[in-house]
């Protein structure tokens, strides 16, 4: 063992040393979308590879000769987005957003985390309460005077796009259900998928999860609903983790027994499925089998659509849906390194327009953009693309990602849907005209 | 699995020619690229063949088409077709160049106070070519707080004839510096932060008349005015408009370290080039290996979360780069390794590595290392037999060229692109069209 990898963990030394490769070329510098428009963040090298050499690794700042060695000799790092732009473009193989957000978990450990920061990271908890109270907790968050107070208190901008709470959660809904149903024998890995619904389909958008049961079983597969928690992705943006990699193994254990029987894990929420097929090894440093198999386990739902299409086996008997589509792919979609799968299903509905906006960021990045000071960066950084998605005249967008889908809503009042709702409903204008058809010859009939 | 009719290693001027050209033809392309290199680290001009025997781009082509093994040799009758091919690409996208293959090879100053031939540059760098007249001046005017540039270093450099070769220049070079809007007190600034500063046309007007203040402090009058390369990044045509209005001086700008705007110019128009024609752009795929039947690669590889990302493929371009792109590895064994395709690389030996000076004009022997391919592009074994049927190589990873020591990198790579498209739209369907067929 080296001196290094005792006081830093493997994924820490591997992310860390990537640095050793950076040629100083700047590349990073001309992708990140934060220092597009801000003069807060100088870029991700500067935070980030350059910085890094000052790094010691440790757990606490040291003195030496009397001065305090801080722990990031770069504080702005926490001004860096996680949006993952400055990773994929970096022709050297340097891993600069990973390195700045665990410079930044550094920075916060041993620190009580800012209020904010940590409830933005508390997404279950946030949801129960949201959800128990939803009538209240709803009027509230819509509410301009409590809206100022959150801004002055806690730190959460006034305008920072927040969805509705559900009336129930998507767990209790989906258990209600299954009493309903009574236990039936759950069908084998090639005909039913476990799904991962994420805090937004469970707490906000319960519709999603039943657009993703409906499209799921349309193409023959059974959904299973474990039980599951916040896959950790808001506390490991916020520095928090301790926590994060508490979540991590709880939704490991559930997530993994599936996984040996052969079952997929399909997700909504492509910032979540992301969270498991990557971060919890590279980020959390939890590098057992059950990490290995789950990731491998683990398909964006339409990354799964698609490839169910490579194989012939996507019921590609879609209605025609006559309509501008502007769609945007968010950050985390891109670090999947799959492409754009939902422009290649758009591209099998009749009719229908998609167009990839083609920009960087919106500006929201998970929870940045909701925060006081991040608020007017993020906006910033989504401007170029909420003037697109308004001069297209389109009355709704798709982008695979909520927080995204809020925050393009919020700021160009263009409703946003998760490509698989795009795709459902041009599967139902499909049942429509079937249903037509087939009417008046019942009625001949009778 | 995704499916591709040609797929394209590499974002640089090589793949993302090809790119362009096959999905022009009608194939459908995919660009599948780890990062961003060349195009953002290189000046944005065309270099065909800068050397310094030939008086023209086109006499340099066939001067290096006659050395054995050279790229020009199989590629040199098609550079002009190719050039008049793409310029109207980049002019759709907003990047004029100027210039020919039978422009006179001029030398053109750069930002480290020295001169290259060049002949076809960019619209905003062009001014720099023409002939000086007798007793026409160049200021060099440098931005204060900005460390890439340093004017006073530029002029006392350009200000020695023998920088000139002993022929045509400027009467008098003198050194001047604007202090531009909001920019003095920053410490780390770069030419991308002031190039997208120039794109608001508030701030620009501002700081064109400052330009234009530093310039009258300098002796003499008219002349032309040499100004880091940071003149708009969306809004370049515009700056250069405004500028051209306003100054004293005809501007002209001269490309800088990286981030090159110039470069990023180039790259936003190449690839937009690419998506108008319908291809797409992946940047941050990490290709692992290709697939292959023995004779022709039928899928590619790359590292993506949890799970490898495969894409079926009628064909494929390998246009990686040479050693500094990363598609050459050099082994601890004093080999040469391509590592995607594992193909045969033509290399010195180890031991002449390191046997040469290291800036002997002739070159080191390392750069004219790479893969070795027929008239058609396809790479070859050492017998000359092609080693796949449906892989064609592109740019910097072609032997027997040394892209910057003759000036030709550029040249090479949009023509060899170009090509290795065209020589695979005429395989008959079988091979490159017939996964597309498979689609509904």
């Amino acid at each position: 063992m080296t001196i290094a990898e005792l006081v830093m963990s493997a994924s820490e030394a591997a992310v860390g040393y990537s640095s050793d490769e950076c040629l100083k070329c700047n590349v990073c510098v001309t992708v990140c979308p934060v220092a597009r428009v801000t003069d807060l963040f100088p870029g991700p090298k500067y935070v980030g590879p350059q910085a890094q050499r000052f790094r010691t690794g440790r757990a606490q700042p040291v003195q030496v000769a009397g001065i305090r060695i801080p722990l990031s000799p770069d504080v702005t790092v926490d001004y860096c987005s996680g949006c993952g732009w400055c990773t994929t473009a970096c022709p050297a193989g340097v891993k600069i957003a990973e390195m700045n957000s665990q410079s930044r978990a550094r920075m916060k450990a041993g620190k009580r985390p800012r209020l904010r920061d940590w409830g933005l990271g508390q997404t279950d908890l946030v949801g129960q309460l949201g959800v128990l109270f939803s009538p209240i907790s709803n009027w509230a968050l819509a509410n301009r005077p409590i809206r100022a107070i959150m801004q002055t208190t806690i730190g959460i901008h006034r305008e920072a796009p927040f969805p509705k709470f559900g009336r129930r959660t998507f767990q209790s809904i989906s258990k209600r259900r299954q009493r309903r149903r009574g236990t039936a024998a759950v069908p084998g890995p090639d005909r039913a998928v476990v799904y991962f619904h994420g805090c937004s389909a469970n707490y906000y958008e319960q519709h999603l999860a039943d657009a993703a049961i409906a499209i799921l079983k349309r193409n023959g597969f059974e959904t299973i609903i474990p039980e599951q928690v916040c896959c950790g992705l808001p506390l490991i943006s916020n520095g928090i983790y301790t926590e994060a990699r508490g979540r991590a193994h709880k939704n490991l254990d559930v997530l993994a027994r599936y996984a040996r029987q052969g079952y997929r894990i399909v997700g909504t929420s492509t910032s979540c499925t992301h969270t498991i097929k990557a971060e919890y090894r590279e980020m959390l440093d939890i590098h057992d089998e059950d990490a290995a198999v789950v990731a491998n386990a683990t398909w964006d739902i339409c990354e799964f659509l698609l490839d169910l299409h490579e194989q012939g086996k996507l019921d590609t008997g879609f209605g025609r849906l006559d309509e501008d589509l502007p769609y945007h792919a968010p950050c985390q979609l891109r670090s999947h390194g799959i492409g754009l799968p939902a422009m290649e299903l758009f591209a099998l509905v009749p009719g229908l327009r998609a167009a990839d906006m083609d920009h960087d960021c919106c500006g929201i990045a998970g929870t940045y953009g909701m925060k006081k000071e991040k608020y007017p960066i993020g906006m910033a950084v989504g401007a170029p693309l909420f003037e697109k998605i308004r001069a297209s005249g389109a009355t709704e967008a798709a982008c695979d990602s909520e927080t995204c889908r809020w925050q393009i809503e919020k700021a160009t009042g263009t409703r946003t849907r998760h490509p698989i709702e795009i795709l459902l409903a041009a599967y139902r204008v499909a049942d429509a005209v079937d249903r037509a058809g087939r009417e008046p010859l019942a009625a001949a009939g009778a | 699995m995704p499916s591709a009719d040609v797929v394209v290693i590499g974002a640089g001027l090589a793949g993302l020619s090809a790119a362009i050209a096959a999905a022009e033809s009608g194939a459908r392309v995919l660009v599948l690229a780890k990062g961003h290199a060349a195009t953002h680290w290189g000046p944005g001009g065309i270099d065909v063949a800068g050397i310094p025997a030939a008086l023209t781009p086109r006499e340099g082509i066939r001067r290096l088409a006659d050395q054995p093994g050279h790229p020009y040799a199989i590629l040199g009758d098609d550079v002009a077709a190719a050039i008049g091919w793409l310029l109207p690409h980049l002019a759709a996208g907003g990047v004029d160049y100027v210039g020919d293959l039978d422009t006179p090879l001029q030398l053109a100053p750069t930002s480290i106070g020295g001169t290259r031939r060049a002949a076809i540059l960019p619209a905003g760098q062009a001014a720099a070519l023409s002939p000086w007249a007798p007793g026409e001046r160049l200021v060099v005017c440098g931005i204060a707080g900005f460390k890439d540039f340093w004017p006073e270093a530029i002029s006392a450099s350009l200000s020695r004839e023998r920088i000139w070769e002993g022929g045509n220049r400027p009467a008098s070079v003198s050194p001047v510096s604007a202090t531009l809007p909001g920019l003095a007190a920053r410490h780390n600034l770069n030419a991308l932060e002031i190039a997208r500063r120039f794109d608001d046309p508030t701030w620009r007007g501002a700081a064109i008349e400052a330009i234009a203040r530093a310039i009258a402090s300098a002796p003499g009058s008219g002349g032309r005015v040499a100004l880091p390369a940071v003149l708009g990044l969306r809004e370049h045509a515009a700056v250069l408009a405004a500028m051209r209005q306003r100054l004293p001086a005809v501007p002209f700008e001269m490309p800088l370290v990286p981030p090159s705007v110039p470069g990023l110019r180039l790259y936003a128009a190449l690839r937009a080039a690419v998506v108008r024609a319908g291809g797409r752009v992946q940047v941050g795929e990490m290709i692992e290996r290709v697939e292959s039947d023995g004779r022709n690669v039928t899928a590619v590889v790359s590292a993506a979360a949890a799970r490898s990302y495969v894409v079926r493929t009628g064909a494929l371009v390998l246009a990686t780069g040479g050693i500094a792109g990363g598609g050459l590895l050099a082994e601890r064994d004093g080999r040469l390794r391509e590592p995607i395709l594992g193909l045969p690389v033509e290399a010195p030996a180890a031991d002449d590595w390191l046997a040469v000076d290291a800036f002997d004009p002739a070159g080191h022997p390392l750069e004219r290392a790479g893969i070795r391919t027929d008239a058609e592009l396809r790479p070859v074994a050492e017998d000359g037999t092609p080693v796949f049927d449906n892989v064609r190589v592109a740019g910097s990873l072609l032997a027997g060229q040394r892209s910057i020591g003759e000036r030709c990198g550029d040249g090479v790579a949009l023509t060899s692109g170009w090509r290795a498209a065209r020589s695979l739209a005429a395989v008959p369907a079988g091979h490159a069209a017939a996964p597309g067929s498979e689609r509904p």
